[in-house]
């Protein structure tokens, strides 16, 4: 047993910190996603980093990546979440899918882009008619003789609105029943036939959209793994974005938590004896959180994260969720009346719940599949 | 970075969880609660256990010990929690460990490690931590005990068993002194005193987990077996989700296990402490909340003596009360985060 840095996880830390050190500061203002100078800073901070070799690290070289563990992803999040810098590209996930099953050429085509964040890339899979029932999607991809014609809408689109490419789950195989019907498709956003409507979220931020896609030809080669694959490819792609490392959020909590500290010690944040109970409880749920996240990371024998991802996302929208309602309480009044950040924050948290899976669907995949309880 | 058990770690869980489980099968809760058999282990039993080497684990070589690491001791005390070992093991861990800290003579630990002496550990009377003196103090853990040292090395003899909710554990009274068995203490460093309080409170976390995963386990499978509206109960979302939470909490306390148990050695004492005081906030609280899940999920068979469900709940909650409850080591870890210019 032993949860200290090896040599080479040390070694790897204090070069980020010494990049951070020397860049952070060139590229860290102005990012966020509520404008479209927001948008270009934060892909501005995303090129820096992935220059510096320091995005999907996990992926292999051949692919743009260093071939390094799981828990290099971590370490990344947590010396970003320490130096206050804006967070990596969320694209770990996408990555992994395109690396692990699409062929050498369209990997060769797409993954420079995507791993060197000179072009942004979207999800597309969940559908009006189809959250958490994803297998009922209904977008459809009908083969041509040179690929395929794209039809339907995608919806709750995270970064559509400036995407370059999109990832997209779509049914192929109309005569194929649910699972069995689909496949992945990499498309380019500027085809024709796309249209993208804005979405603001309930926190004021502009990351969302709607896709709507009209007759929009596809060519063959962008088909990922084999037609009728595309259900294993997203079960695998959720895995990772389930998983502790494209998560990354401990820093961030950690962060928000020692801000919280810092305001009850001096007074800037008034606390009762309930309060600080609240606090030193979260804090205790925060602490073991980034235990469990170091200790899955490790553990995790296989590439594939697997259901464990689930336990990992339950844990961390528990701590999540308290730690941004006992800060809401230690703003009190301040909380609903004046600079609305903070309550804007909390709101976020509640998506924590929702995005990647629900937490009724994450507890489903963990009663299931890893307690083993029958299907209902 | 090795986060886990290594293959030795592994193989000492798999013999202990073995003979626990022998020794957990010859227990008798009862037809009630008035019949329940002692949680004093028999001779054979307590041979069993000294044979293993379980009261010697933690003290060092050169007091007769086996200078186990706390991570090997945290693996044994799983399985006493898992399979609700009804003998004083942990009581013994405890107090040898206190011993040792506070200097004891090498022959009186060599004769606990041999399990000759059979000691148990004087708590005060809230539970909160080792007993000041045997004035007022607890023997925690103490069936079959016959001796507890108060900090000044005066020997106590130990009094009949109290009522407690747990049924696998006693808790008596410090009695008559035996002065022929005091024994030279001194007062511990700061250092080894937090050291030994992080020890303890790992111990406690080990059992909590053991117990939690013991009852989740057995709810889950009596969830795959019972029908009701003619499908497994388990097949119902509402049972689904209960049980998914509560492996949630295990999980995330077997982690706060193995860190707090990591950090006993290789961590500065005040540290390790903090580490330990968090780990059995969280055990404590999860502890609890799972095997009251786990009676719910039995149904009226889990209200019942029969069931083992309260066994766990009862064994949960005397853990969480020991050496304090989650309330108390929050509060303690407020005023070291919030205490202003902390
Ligand atoms: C911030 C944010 C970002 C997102 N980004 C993306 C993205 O980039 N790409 C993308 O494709 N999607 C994205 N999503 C969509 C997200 O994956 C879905 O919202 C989610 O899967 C839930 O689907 P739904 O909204 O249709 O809700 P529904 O499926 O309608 O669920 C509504 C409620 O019913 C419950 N429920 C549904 N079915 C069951 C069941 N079988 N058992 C128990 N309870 C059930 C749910 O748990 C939930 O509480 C994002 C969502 C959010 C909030």
């Amino acid at each position: 047993m032993d949860f200290s840095d090896s040599p080479d996880v040390a070694e790897f830390r204090a070069g980020l910190r010494a990049w951070l050190g020397e860049h952070l500061a060139t590229y860290a203002d102005g990012v966020g996603y509520d404008s479209a100078e927001g948008v270009a800073a934060t892909h501005r901070w995303h090129r820096a980093l992935a220059a510096a070799g320091y995005v999907t690290v996990s992926l292999d070289p051949e692919y743009g990546g260093r071939g390094l563990s799981d828990l290099y992803e971590a370490v990344v999040n947590e010396e970003l979440a320490a130096a206050g810098a804006p967070p990596p590209p969320p694209i770990g996930h996408i990555a992994h899918a395109v690396a692990d099953f699409a062929s050498a050429d369209l990997k060769a085509r797409v993954l420079p882009g995507l791993l060197g964040c000179t072009e942004s890339w979207c999800q597309g899979f969940s559908e009006p008619g189809a959250g958490s029932d994803l297998a009922a999607l209904s977008t459809t991809a009908t083969a041509t003789d040179d690929g395929f014609v794209v039809n339907g809408q995608k919806i709750w689109t995270s970064w559509a609105m400036w995407a370059d490419r999109c990832l997209l789950l779509c049914r192929t195989e109309p005569d194929q029943a649910r699972h069995r019907g689909l496949s992945m498709l990499v498309v380019d956003m500027d085809t024709p036939g796309i249209t993208r409507r804005e979405i603001t979220l309930a926190n004021g931020s502009r990351e969302f959209a709607e896709v709507f896609f009209d007759d929009v030809p596809v060519p063959a080669a962008n088909l990922v793994g084999e037609r009728g694959q595309g259900w294993r490819i997203a079960q695998h792609m959720l895995t990772y974005e389930r998983g502790p490392a494209d998560m990354g959020w401990t820093g961030r909590l950690g962060n928000v938590l020692a801000a919280a500290q810092e305001g009850v010690r001096s007074g800037r944040l008034p606390a009762d004896d309930v309060l600080r109970r609240r606090l030193a409880a979260v804090a205790v749920d925060a602490q073991v959180l980034s235990w469990h996240v170091a200790r899955s990371l490790v553990d995790r024998s296989s590439a594939d994260p697997g259901s464990s991802g689930s336990i990992d996302k339950l844990l961390t929208t528990r701590v999540e969720q308290e730690l941004y309602a006992v800060v809401g309480d230690l703003n009190g009044a301040a909380q609903v009346v004046g600079e609305q950040r903070p309550f804007n924050e909390y709101l976020w948290a509640r998506a924590q719940s929702i995005y990647g899976g629900t937490q009724q669907i994450q507890r489903q995949i963990v009663a299931q599949r890893l307690l083993g309880l029958p299907r209902g | 970075m090795q986060i886990g058990l290594d293959p030795e770690q592994r193989a000492l869980g798999k013999a202990s969880g073995a003979l626990a489980a022998d020794l957990a099968s010859g227990w008798d809760r009862g037809r009630g609660p008035s019949d329940v058999a002692s949680a004093a282990p028999s001779d054979a039993d307590w041979a069993r256990i000294v044979e293993a080497g379980w009261p010697a684990l933690r003290l060092r070589e050169e007091n007769g010990g086996l200078g186990a690491a706390a991570v090997d001791v945290a693996v044994l005390v799983e399985q006493l929690g898992r399979h609700s070992v009804a003998a004083p093991v942990i009581g013994t861990l405890v107090a040898a460990e206190q011993l040792q800290a506070l200097g004891a003579p090498a022959e009186t630990l060599e004769a606990i490690a041999a399990g000759e002496l059979r000691v148990a550990p004087l708590l005060d009377a809230g539970l909160l931590g080792f007993a000041p003196s045997a004035e007022g103090a607890l023997a925690w853990d103490s069936a079959g005990a016959t001796l507890a040292y108060a900090p000044d090395g005066s020997a106590h003899a130990l009094g009949e068993p109290l009522p407690t909710a747990d049924v696998t554990r006693s808790v008596r009274r410090p009695g008559a002194r035996v002065t022929d068995r005091d024994t030279a203490l001194r007062p511990p460093a700061g250092d080894d005193r937090d050291r030994l309080h992080a020890f303890v409170l790992t111990l406690l976390v080990a059992d909590l987990l053991g117990t939690m995963s013991a009852a989740l386990d057995a709810a889950v499978e009596h969830a795959t077996t019972r029908t009701q509206f003619g499908r497994p109960i388990g097949s119902f979302q509402a049972v689904q989700q209960i049980a998914a939470e509560d492996l949630v909490s295990v999980e995330a306390t077997r982690s706060a296990l193995y860190f707090s148990a990591w950090a006993v050695d290789a961590l500065p004492p005040a540290e390790a402490l903090r580490a330990a005081r968090t780990a059995k906030a969280f055990a404590s609280r999860s502890g609890v909340a799972v095997c009251q899940d786990a009676v719910q999920l039995f149904g009226g068979i889990g209200m019942t003596w029969e069931s083992p469900a309260h066994v766990w709940l009862r064994r949960a909650q005397t853990d969480r009360t020991s050496f304090g409850d989650e309330h108390a080591h929050q509060a303690v870890l407020a005023d070291l985060d919030l205490a202003p210019g902390a």
